[in-house]
């Protein structure tokens, strides 16, 4: 499938300096097309086309966003997200403080594509799943005015921030409540963890996106991520429909159980939980 | 609106709140647009913009720090975070 880059223009901001020029540079590299936001912003159906048969990649200079709000009110269909000032801050080298592009900002655009390129040439990374869990049968329901939310009845943990686990031969399948999915509405985008990566309990598993937020997955037990779910990446949605089932999330191996267990709810606990959390809305 | 306790522990007693870099941060309000807890509140006419809320803010959750293009939302460090909450999880048990 075709690629496009839809690109913050950044004309205010030195990282838009830098995430033109991962557009240009990863449009050079990729054979992409570039898409103009200002002109896609004032008449969409110039890119009508390759909004439908491109795979987006979405490069944004600051948490602001704006590509990604871009993309998201189009529906478009996201393969790869790049946040320049996350690059930023994991490079450790201060961008210039003028509009223009200055050798740093230009490093870092040519690492940023480097290591896009590089992740394409490699195909998909070792990913899951290890384990082979079933699909809950019985679930608890909570009500709050017309909304429904669905809670495993057995075998789930859940952390307070609406992340759930379920644990088999010291592996742990991670992914977010039916009460999260239903608030954040439609998941556009998962940023899963690096496989391989250690991650302590209530540390942070990669991140979900919806037009609403960025939803950081914070883990319900610590370990190394063994896997993430490919299904989900391909197809973010299926997270709103099964999110207890194929919309899992992560794979963790896990190094503090059983004690971790200790700071999750069970699952008539965490109905509770959510039945206070829906009133407090 | 506040949630109570985290984990056992009253929230009052765990500071994670965010903070504000007011020398980064140009009002633009989109944290507060964003924070359905309403932790945020503007001030003088809607011009400026304090967290007034603490409590409000669901501990561990750093979303508002997301939305910030200017990068001015600070929060806690984690770890130290969770390890003050299991403090005071013993000390709520031995009493």
């Amino acid at each position: 499938m075709k690629r496009a880059i839809l690109s913050c223009n950044g004309l205010d901001k030195p990282e838009g300096s830098v995430a033109r020029e991962v557009a240009i540079r990863g449009a050079d590299a990729t054979a992409s097309e570039i898409i103009c936001p200002v002109l896609l912003n004032r008449a969409p159906a110039r890119y009508r086309k390759a909004l439908t048969d491109s795979l987006l990649i979405v490069v944004d200079g600051c948490s602001t966003r704006c590509a990604t709000k871009l993309a998201t009110r189009l529906e478009a269909k996201v393969e790869r997200k790049l946040l320049v000032s996350d690059a930023v801050k994991a490079s450790g080298r201060p961008l210039e403080s003028t509009l223009g592009l200055g050798p740093n900002g230009l490093a870092l655009a040519r690492s940023i594509v480097d290591e896009w390129v590089r992740n394409l040439d490699a195909q998909a990374p070792a990913v899951g799943p290890v384990a082979d869990f079933e699909t809950p049968a019985e679930y608890l329901v909570v009500t709050h005015d017309k909304f429904e939310f669905r809670i495993p009845a057995v075998d789930y943990l859940f952390n307070e921030n609406d992340v759930w686990t379920r644990v088999l031969d010291g592996v742990a399948r991670v992914g977010i409540s039916d009460y999260m999915q239903q608030k954040l509405t439609d998941i556009s985008y998962f940023d899963p963890p690096k496989v391989g990566a250690v991650v302590e309990q209530f540390g942070e598993l990669g991140s979900l996106e919806s037009a609403k937020a960025v939803f950081e997955i914070v883990a319900p037990a610590g370990g190394t991520v063994a896997a993430v779910n490919p299904a989900v990446i391909g197809n973010p949605a299926l997270v709103n429909e099964d999110p207890y089932g194929a919309g899992w999330l992560v794979e963790v191996q896990l190094t503090g159980w059983p004690q971790d267990q200790e700071l999750l709810l069970d699952p008539a606990a965490y109905a509770e939980t959510v039945q206070r959390k829906a009133a407090e809305e | 609106m506040a949630e109570t306790t985290f984990m056992g522990v009253p929230r009052d007693r765990i500071p994670w709140f965010p903070t504000i870099d007011y020398g980064k941060c140009t009002f633009c309000m989109e944290c507060d647009a964003f924070c359905p807890h309403h932790v945020f509140e503007r001030r003088e006419g809607g011009r400026k913009l304090v967290v007034a809320n603490l409590t409000n803010c669901v501990v561990f959750c750093r979303a508002c720090a997301k939305t910030c293009g200017p990068d001015a939302i600070s929060f806690p460090d984690k770890p130290e975070t969770i390890a003050r909450i299991k403090q005071i999880r013993e000390e709520l048990t031995v009493k």
